[in-house]
């Protein structure tokens, strides 16, 4: 029976083949869709899954609230490792990672530098709390010693084969020696550890000794023993507070009490968060690397939802559409003895048929998209082809898929009366009242998806044209120049001289992403009082940095070097003068000290405020933030004059190989860097841009299909308008109208939810767009200018078909 | 003379073959004539009343209409010339099933640019004349086929055409409904409407002034 069914199902679609084609095409588009975004979400959701004991392994959180300032830290103190290891006998093992970002490495006896972007010193523990193999090296003894280091397979490859690595000696960053025990595979593309080539034995590093409970410097995780319940850890982190750090802060805060410091609206919190968790519930000050947000995995599993459900709608549509040509078939069949399950499982059997066609398109398909969807999601997934899963995945989700699109029109055919249907009544076929349904679903999700997108790309848009208080264009910077040394003022100089840079600054701060540094600044007035401190910015500048980023200057003046006493002067922000509860021009001449633990206090006197500008993500308020003249600085920014760059490249980067040879010259453009920051939301851009267009795409398959049965069902009316002289354009206003109002059903009640929806995804944003009123003219012209197209071929065609045809009787 | 047919060929191709739907067709009607068209199943009688009613197109010979020559007439001039001249009444009636018969009549109407007012009032001036004005509400199921064919004719003639089309207007009638229909159109016909009628009952072509016998697509 089952061979007849697919013998007849086959011949059936090969009988209509335009249906077969909108069916499966339609289909196919949603499955590879679907499939996309379903590979990058398990790919996001195995972060750091792929550790041993993945599931006993924590960080230690802190959320610190000091100063009025309220942050959240991924990383801790020096001591917390050993103090949680002393006082938890559920810690079976504590690791901590410190890092320092780039270094520069080079063998011993080179000259050459190479540059790997991630280093960090870790404790020797971390082998075993990952499960991390050497490929060379002892286990035992690698990372033990102070100077020691232990490499990835790629970083150690870049110097010297592996299995001579053992005991090779490496320089970094030109001063510090360090010798090789190790070297272990390339870590993972969807670990924590990604861009980490480089891990240096933390014994080698003094400040991970001291017992300092004020500063947050060490990524702190920890492994519980199997039987442990990571919950009873919190109460006992918490209790941290008044047990260790306010005893060890009161040697710089004398008889400070854990009272005081909350009655002050303080607070401080240790907490812990599972390893496989980071990648995406994280997002906190010091992550180790970056992570995704949860909200845009819930954003595109809506959308393969979304799209798989209207793939589905459509093919429910136009089967049923398709049925009336069908329904002669089913009269013969009822009357030649065939009962209603019979029918079903034909019918069945067709869509999961359709569903299989349509699962091998999408297959095409999304291989095709696959190198294009991993350059737009920022990721390296390939196909599991060699996963037996995933293809037991694929074929019970088609058939799932077939079976649960296949069901609707399956009921409704076997349905049909035979008399009525023989003698070509269908007009009692029914069911409209469900297709009109699904098509107001399937363009209602359509306009929502259209204004979304055009949402994103509002804010996207406006925080690129954004007055963001600064000038980021035309400013390159060369990192590490720290690497010169002494040289580097006259690097600056020489720079300078050329005649395409308008100015060049040194600094380690910038308003794109760059270094962070910030204290709690206190007046020299009333200074005991907490509630007077101001935790600010601390960026280290030079004389030319306000000139060159273009900051406005509202009050006061800029650093210069006519003033002998500069060196203790600050400029602080606009915010900052708005928390001291003073204007600007009052705020000049106070005094502030960062360092008032110290003995002998250095104060700062502002002498200056700058406007506002923006220098984190704009979801972010600008913090306050203060300059003053720093004597080191990581990189020097250059401002470029209009006009090709390459050749100022060119130059520049001859000047740096007089004055530091053999080291790597590295740049690049801040316009880059911020543009980087938006990466995620440009991303989520693309990919709403990208799935609105299939999901229109869908929807207006799906209207066509349908658009061509109602022409169908509606001949005779056609034809007797017609006979009764309307002309063509009457015919195909009256069949488009019906489809219109179907539309405009579905636009009326996507409005509201996409106007409520977008306003609640802008609300992430502190500095956002009002959405106005125009998107949602937009996207109701959008959609009623793609419903006309698509429904006008098939109205016109029937209404300039022959009534001759249509009315004859049998 | 209100239309003139001269050596009318219709004809298909199937299979590398020309079947002939209407093979040399040669036919005057003078004004308020009422023919009958008679033959047996595929003789073209159908198809004959259709080239009369420009609603199918032939290959060869000239059709002449109120001196104007249909086939070289554009498909826009030709549609308003039916629009104008004449109705159709059908076996199986047409009527619209989702409009009452008030709004079936008027129908027809709307397609000739009548202002409102005046297409109401040519309804009820046809609803009086076929007595139905008790009808007029109801729709098309709610009637007896005679009714419905009663409702089929009043909407054929609504706007007043020189020549009135009726393919087998009593098939799906019972004798009496028949009669009352064949009444009907002598009554027309007296009138000074022109009828051509296609039937296959002697007893209905009887009430016509001459009939024209059709087999295989040729006239006999």
């Amino acid at each position: 029976m089952l061979k007849n069914h697919i013998k007849i199902a086959w011949r059936s679609l090969r009988k209509q083949p335009f249906f077969t084609f909108l069916n499966t095409f339609g289909l196919a588009i949603g499955i590879a869709g679907a499939l996309l975004i379903s590979l990058y979400i398990y790919d996001e959701l195995s972060y750091d899954k792929m550790f041993a004991d993945a599931d006993r392994i924590h960080r230690v959180n802190a959320d610190i609230k000091l100063g009025g300032e309220d942050r959240k830290f991924a990383v801790t103190p020096a001591p917390i490792a050993e103090t949680i290891d002393n006082d938890f006998s559920e810690v079976e093992l504590t690791t901590r990672f410190r890092t320092r970002g780039s270094a520069l490495v080079r063998k011993v006896d080179t000259e050459v530098n190479i540059k790997e972007q991630q280093a960090t010193y870790v404790d020797s523990t971390f082998f075993e709390m990952f499960g991390i193999d050497l490929l060379v090296g002892d286990l035992k003894t690698a990372l033990k010693l102070p100077n020691t280091l232990v490499l990835t397979k790629t970083a150690a490859e870049k110097h010297f084969g592996i299995n001579e690595a053992l005991g090779q000696n490496l320089l970094l960053n030109n001063e510090e020696t360090y010798t090789v025990t190790g070297v272990i595979d390339d870590l993972p593309d969807n670990s924590f550890l990604r861009e980490h080539t480089v891990f240096m034995a933390m014994a080698g590093y003094e400040d991970s000794r001291i017992v300092n409970w004020g500063s947050n410097n060490y990524q702190t995780y920890i492994k519980l023993i199997p039987s442990a319940n990571i919950e009873d850890l919190q109460a006992p982190l918490r209790a941290f507070l008044g047990k260790y750090v306010i005893p060890g802060v009161q040697q710089f805060m004398p008889g400070i009490t854990e009272e005081q410091f909350k009655a002050a609206g303080n607070h401080l919190i240790y907490s812990t968060i599972p390893l496989t968790d980071i990648h995406l519930n994280s997002d906190r000050v010091a992550e180790i690397s970056a992570n995704n947000d949860i909200q845009s995995i819930y954003i595109l599993s809506f959308i393969a939802v979304f799209i798989i459900v209207l793939a589905c709608v459509n093919f429910m549509n136009l089967s049923t559409a398709h049925s009336l040509k069908r329904a002669k078939e089913v009269g013969i069949r009822k009357t030649l003895g065939s009962n209603k399950g019979e029918l079903i499982r034909q019918f069945l059997v067709e869509s999961v048929l359709v569903s299989f066609g349509s699962l091998l398109l999408a297959l095409i398909f999304a291989v095709i998209a696959l190198p294009f969807f991993n350059e737009l999601a920022d990721k390296d997934i390939s196909m599991p082809y060699t996963n037996p899963l995933f293809w037991l995945i694929l074929l019970a989700s088609a058939s799932v898929l077939g079976l649960l699109s296949g069901s609707y029109p399956a009921f409704f055919m076997s349905k049909f009366i035979p008399v009525k249907v023989l003698k070509g009544d269908s007009g009692s076929l029914g069911g409209s009242n469900v297709r009109n349904a699904l098509v107001i679903f399937q363009f209602a999700i359509s306009v929502f998806l259209v204004i979304s997108t055009l949402v994103v790309y509002q804010q996207l848009e406006y925080i690129q044209n954004k007055d963001l208080g600064f000038s980021k264009d035309q400013v390159l910077i060369v990192d590490d120049v720290y690497t010169i040394g002494g040289q580097v003022a006259s690097f600056k100089e020489e720079v300078k001289k050329l005649g395409f840079v308008i100015n060049a600054t040194l600094s380690s701060f910038f308003p794109t992403p760059s270094s962070r540094s910030d204290s709690v600044f206190a007046p020299l007035e009333g200074a005991t009082d907490q509630e007077n401190a101001v935790s600010m910015q601390r960026w280290g500048v030079d004389y030319d940095y306000i000139s060159t980023m273009d900051f406005k200057i509202i009050a006061g003046r800029d650093f210069d070097k006519k003033f002998k006493n500069d060196s203790t002067s600050i400029i602080v922000n606009e915010s900052a003068v708005a928390v001291m509860g003073v204007t600007p021009e009052k705020a000049l001449g106070l005094s502030y000290t960062p360092d008032m633990e110290s003995e002998n206090p250095k104060y700062y006197k502002i002498i200056g405020v700058v406007k506002d500008f923006h220098f984190s993500p704009f979801r972010d308020e600008i913090e306050s933030l203060s300059m003053h003249l720093g004597d080191f600085a990581y990189s020097l920014a250059i401002k470029l004059e209009k006009g090709s760059f390459t050749n100022a490249i060119k130059s520049i980067e001859g000047i740096w190989n007089k004055v530091a040879p053999g080291q790597p010259f590295d740049y690049y453009f801040m316009e880059d860097s911020f543009n980087n920051t938006y990466k995620s939301e440009q991303r989520l851009g693309h990919i709403f841009i990208i799935f609105t267009i299939l999901s229109i795409l869908i929807a207006c398959l799906g209207l066509f299909g349908l658009a061509a049965f109602n022409a169908q069902k509606r001949t005779k009316e056609i034809g007797i308008r017609k006979v009764m002289g309307a002309s063509v354009s009457q015919i195909t206003y009256r069949l488009s109208s019906d489809f219109l109002k179907l539309v405009l059903v579905a636009i009326l009640i996507s409005l509201p939810i996409g106007w409520f929806a977008m306003n609640k995804w802008l609300e992430d944003f502190s500095y956002r767009i009002e959405i106005g009123w125009w998107v949602f003219a937009l996207a109701t012209l959008l959609a009623v200018a793609i419903a006309i197209l698509t429904v006008s071929y098939q109205s016109i065609k029937a209404a300039i078909a022959n009534p001759v045809k249509s009315l004859r009787t049998e | 003379m209100l239309l003139q047919l001269n050596n009318i060929y219709k004809w298909v191709n199937s299979g590398g073959q020309r079947i002939f739907l209407l093979k040399d067709i040669n036919l005057e009607v003078e004004q308020g004539e009422f023919i009958s068209v008679m033959g047996p199943s595929g003789s073209g009688k159908s198809t004959l009343l259709n080239v009369i009613g420009m609603l199918d197109s032939f290959d060869e010979g000239e059709y002449h209409f109120l001196e104007e020559s249909v086939h070289t007439l554009k498909e826009k001039h030709r549609a308003q010339m039916y629009k104008e001249y004449i109705g159709f009444v059908f076996q199986s009636y047409h009527l619209l099933d989702d409009l009452t018969v008030q709004e079936n009549l008027e129908m027809p109407l709307l397609y000739k640019k009548y202002k409102s007012p005046e297409r109401k009032a040519m309804v009820a001036d046809m609803l009086d004349r076929f007595n139905i004005v008790g009808k007029k509400d109801l729709f098309p199921v709610q009637l007896s086929g005679g009714q419905q064919q009663l409702v089929g004719v009043a909407r054929a003639l609504i706007s007043n055409p020189k020549l009135l089309l009726a393919d087998e207007p009593t098939g799906n009638l019972n004798s009496k409904q028949s009669e009352e229909i064949m009444e009907l159109f002598k009554q027309l016909n007296n009138e000074g409407v022109t009828i051509i009628q296609v039937t296959h009952s002697e007893s209905n072509a009887a009430y016509g002034s001459r009939i024209i016998n059709l087999l295989d697509g040729r006239r006999v």
